[in-house]
């Protein structure tokens, strides 16, 4: 614990205050000034001065939202306004959130903590704040007119209750629920343990971060809230590959990553180079006995999951949801397949009519990656990201766990690429090829297939060869 | 008969030589008449109106034809050509020649009759000979004379009327003919890519990415565009035989004959409606003839008056007496006096009829003059509707047509949309194109009816609607 404080910036020193102008000062005195942020890069943990002590999270492309002690309560200050949030270099998204960007900044707490929690709403409809997963009195909920009125547009509500139970949390609205998460209102909570927690283990490195999606069209700036399943930017704290930060650890660190699921899909979360054991859901710790070892984990809708290992393995790892089309983003799905399609003649004819006509998609889509062709204003590339051997080819909920044995305690910034021992990388093989020794007699006849048509079906497999097409 | 009345007659039969020697001279000049015409009708002819009777006029004729279609031909171009080689405009003068002299005959005398007798009675033998005229002819002749040169004026007008409308007739051909080329062109376009889109749809079904469905989904536009360019190029054969025919051209020179691919751009300001105000009713060759007709029809009315109530014939006589038995020869001098005696025909029915005429001519030029102007701000409507929509479709249509594609190629690139739906767009956008074609040749049709309107005689312009810019959603995907 006490090392960990050696890296504490302070909170003044990681966010910029701003006052929140137009409500009034008055209403404001005695409210703890609500801190803005104005960038999206991770910030480094926030450690605490006041309180209990904790060990405090790194929130990807985050930051944890400072407080302030009132007679044994903590407060906090959470400011429901349009942000533009950057989503990745050169793309802006037009969304709401909290305190400047979306998602809000991440709220940590001790266990027994006493939070009273002010929200003040700047958007122009009326929200509430959900406490999602949280033990609390009713009325604490946030389910507007289920457990509270609205939150009106200009208003501040408080909200007070005590962080019972220790685990991870997320919040967001639950007034006109699905525009407002469709906007991008959310944000991350930890309730750390008070005491020794004998399921809870100390790590070294704590990230957290949300899996969230917009449908934003290429071109434009404000998500489509009408979308159900249909997005077209998954993202990981609203920020997509490559304008997501890597997951940087020191070699043998104990890495604990907390994920939640604010999208309306599931999301199977892969991690390459080690096993890791899910060590909490939302219902906080999971039993000791339930734990296996995986490298993917399913995290579900409106779900968290917490995962645990130990980053033995030096390297630049992939990081990122299977869903393969989650790490492509801004596609178009109605796109035809054009692979194997000869565009000879074809495509100066095309080009007669459409000037700055390409083909693309002939040989696959990977041409997306290698063409950096002029796209419509404010669009995020759908596959692109340059590694060290080239481009990524990938775009969404991509990013990567980077291990350095080097990389000094605490220290997050970005080592850059894995410089690989020699022998180590895989290479072209430029001998002879042998030809493979082959088992010669499958199929044969012993087991006859019966009801054949009367003449055998020839299965025509054409390729696609270029030159030799009759037309 | 005495000395007097001799010499009374002799100054009548002087005068009445004197009138028809007047009379004979007073010819119809055709080459003043078209200069005149040339000038009034200046805008449209620019001085170019000739009527070739020589055969160095006609050398001269076909050499500025033959210059003219070396070149690509402009829309004045084209009227110059018609001017110069269309036999059509050479009939229309030779015939206006034809009216003019006619309408001249009408101011002369008619020619003096002689008659001569010869009468044998006993040993008498009598010669007769008698000179007579009529008498009203001759009073009446300045009158008439008048009344003549009004009708070779109004001949003229005539003239000027039936060349604005032949010129407007190529104006507008040529503005069609252009216009057609230009649509064709486009028709091969939107082909190209609906054959483009075949193609491939052809492929990807060869290599498996497409269904049946899909391919022919692709393949049908292809057949339709294919038959709208088989009309388009009907269309364009139509209206440029329509101007070859208006320009008199033989075949050799049909062959020659260049237009330009474009219609001419925009006037950068439209014609405000106070240039074409009531003092352009005034100047209308339609006004001028109803006027000429009316004025006319005054004018005949006192002469037509008398000639309905008297017919006086006049004659000079001389007759000779030679008796054999008494060997003499006795002249004998003296005139006669024929007048019609208006018994059974007081001349009321005439003068009726002319009084209706007179009343129909002044009603029809009020109703011409009054018509004239109502007509001529329906052709600056139509004009200017012409010209904003023309500049709409320039400046908003086409623009945003072009922005459209500019970024669906970005879509594209971003592979957020596919080829078909490119090319789709594509030929969205070359419809539109069309469309602002047709809205340029609305214009330029507009123009030339609302000039010949102002000057000429009403030519009517039927407005057709503009075409949809396309702003539905690009079809075919």
């Amino acid at each position: 614990m006490t090392n960990r404080r050696s890296f504490l910036t302070g909170a003044g020193a990681i966010t910029t205050a701003v006052a929140a102008a137009s409500v009034s000062r008055v209403a404001m005195a005695a409210l703890p000034e609500p801190v803005l942020q104005t960038h999206a890069e991770t910030m480094s943990p926030l450690v605490p001065t006041t309180g209990r002590p904790y060990n405090p999270v790194v929130t990807l492309n985050g930051w944890t939202l400072p407080w302030r002690m009132n007679n044994g309560v903590k407060e906090f200050h959470l400011v429901a306004e349009p942000v533009v949030r950057e989503m990745s270099p050169g793309f802006k998204a037009h969304l709401w959130g909290y305190n400047g960007q979306s998602p809000g900044p991440t709220i940590e707490v001790v266990e027994g903590d006493r939070v009273r929690i002010f929200v003040t709403n700047k958007l122009p409809e009326h929200t509430s704040v959900h406490w999602h997963g949280q033990r609390l009195p009713n009325g604490m909920d946030g389910v507007s007119g289920l457990n509270q009125p609205a939150i009106p547009s200009g208003k501040t509500f408080v909200y007070e209750f005590v962080a019972r139970r220790p685990g991870t949390f997320m919040y967001h609205p639950h007034a006109d629920e699905m525009t407002q998460m469709a906007m991008g209102m959310m944000g991350f909570w930890i309730t750390h343990p008070k005491v020794k927690h004998p399921l809870i283990d100390d790590v070294d490195r704590d990230f957290v971060f949300l899996l969230n999606a917009y449908d934003i069209d290429p071109g434009a700036y404000t998500p489509k809230i009408m979308t159900m399943l249909d997005f077209n930017l998954w993202s990981w704290n609203s920020r997509v590959f490559p304008g997501i930060d890597p997951l940087v650890v020191r070699k043998n660190d104990k890495v604990r990553i907390r994920i939640g699921n604010l999208t309306m899909t599931n999301h199977p979360i892969h991690l390459h180079g080690h096993e890791f054991l899910v060590t909490g859901t939302d219902g906080g710790p999971t039993p000791k006995s339930t734990r296996m070892y995986e490298v993917t984990t399913d995290v579900a809708v409106g779900q968290m999951r917490q995962i645990e290992f130990l980053a033995d393995e030096e390297g630049d790892w992939a990081f990122h949801c299977h869903k393969s089309h989650h790490t492509m983003n801004a596609m178009g799905h109605e796109v035809p397949t054009m692979i194997g399609v000869d565009h000879r003649k074809v495509a100066r004819e095309i080009t007669k009519l459409v000037p700055d006509y390409m083909v693309m998609g002939e040989r696959g889509m990977a041409d997306m990656a290698e063409m950096e062709m002029p796209l419509p204003d404010n669009t995020a590339p759908m596959m692109t990201g340059a590694g060290p051997f080239g481009s990524v080819e990938m775009g969404g909920m991509f990013s990567m766990l980077k291990v350095r044995k080097d990389q000094k305690p605490g220290d997050y910034k970005d080592p850059g690429w894995y410089k690989h021992p020699p022998g180590t990388v895989a290479y072209e093989w430029t001998g002879i090829l042998p030809d493979p020794a082959r088992f010669a007699s499958e199929g044969g006849k012993s087991m006859p297939a019966q009801n054949m048509p009367a003449q055998e079906i020839e299965v025509q497999v054409r390729k696609p060869v270029m030159g030799n097409m009759k037309h | 008969m005495t000395g007097s009345t001799m010499n009374k007659i002799f100054r009548l039969s002087a005068v009445a030589t004197a009138a028809v020697v007047l009379a004979g001279c007073a010819s119809v000049n055709i080459d003043q008449t078209l200069a005149d015409t040339n000038g009034a009708t200046k805008p449209f002819t620019q001085g170019k109106l000739e009527l070739s009777r020589t055969e160095q006029q006609q050398q001269a004729r076909s050499k500025l034809s033959n210059d003219l279609l070396a070149k690509q031909l402009s829309m004045d171009d084209a009227v110059q050509l018609a001017l110069a080689n269309s036999p059509a405009v050479q009939t229309l003068l030779a015939q206006s020649w034809a009216d003019m002299a006619q309408a001249n005959q009408a101011g002369r005398l008619a020619n003096p009759l002689f008659s001569f007798e010869r009468a044998r009675f006993g040993s008498e033998l009598e010669l007769n000979r008698l000179l007579s005229f009529g008498l009203l002819d001759l009073l009446t002749l300045p009158q008439r004379q008048e009344i003549s040169r009004g009708q070779v004026a109004q001949a003229k007008v005539q003239l000027s009327a039936s060349v604005i409308e032949q010129v407007t007739q190529v104006r507008q051909a040529w503005v069609r003919a252009v216009a057609a080329q230009q649509t064709l062109e486009y028709a091969g376009q939107v082909n190209g890519t609906a054959q483009a889109t075949a193609e491939l749809a052809k492929r990807m079904q060869q290599v498996g990415n497409f269904n049946k469905l899909q391919r022919a989904r692709q393949q049908v536009f292809y057949a339709d565009a294919t038959a709208q360019l088989a009309s388009a190029q009907h269309a364009a054969t139509v209206a440029l035989e329509e101007l070859t025919r208006l320009l008199g051209l033989t075949d050799a020179q049909a062959a020659q004959l260049k237009l330009p691919e474009h219609l001419p751009e925009l006037p950068k300001e439209p014609l405000q409606a106070v240039t074409v105000s009531a003092k352009a009713t005034q100047q209308r060759l339609d006004v001028q003839i109803a006027r000429n007709q009316l004025d006319m029809a005054g004018k005949s009315q006192g002469l037509n008056l008398i000639n309905s109530l008297v017919d006086i014939e006049i004659g000079i006589r001389r007759d000779t007496v030679f008796d054999k038995a008494a060997a003499t020869k006795t002249p004998r001098t003296g005139y006669e006096l024929g007048i019609r005696l208006p018994i059974f025909d007081w001349g009321t029915s005439k003068r009726d009829a002319m009084n209706a005429q007179s009343l129909a001519a002044a009603s029809r030029y009020e109703s011409t003059v009054r018509g004239a102007s109502s007509q001529l701000r329906e052709s600056y409507s139509a004009y200017r509707t012409a010209y904003d929509i023309a500049k709409h479709y320039r400046d908003e249509i086409v623009p945003l047509r072009k922005a459209m594609a500019e970024e669906n190629v970005l879509r594209y690139n971003g592979m957020l949309i596919g080829v078909f739906e490119l090319l789709a767009d594509n030929r969205d956008q070359i419809s539109s194109v069309i469309a602002a074609i047709n809205a340029y040749q609305q214009f330029w049709l507009a123009d030339s009816a609302l000039a010949a309107s102002m000057t000429g005689k009403p030519t009517s312009m039927v407005m057709s609607a503009p075409a949809s810019g396309g702003a539905g959603e690009a079809a075919g995907h």
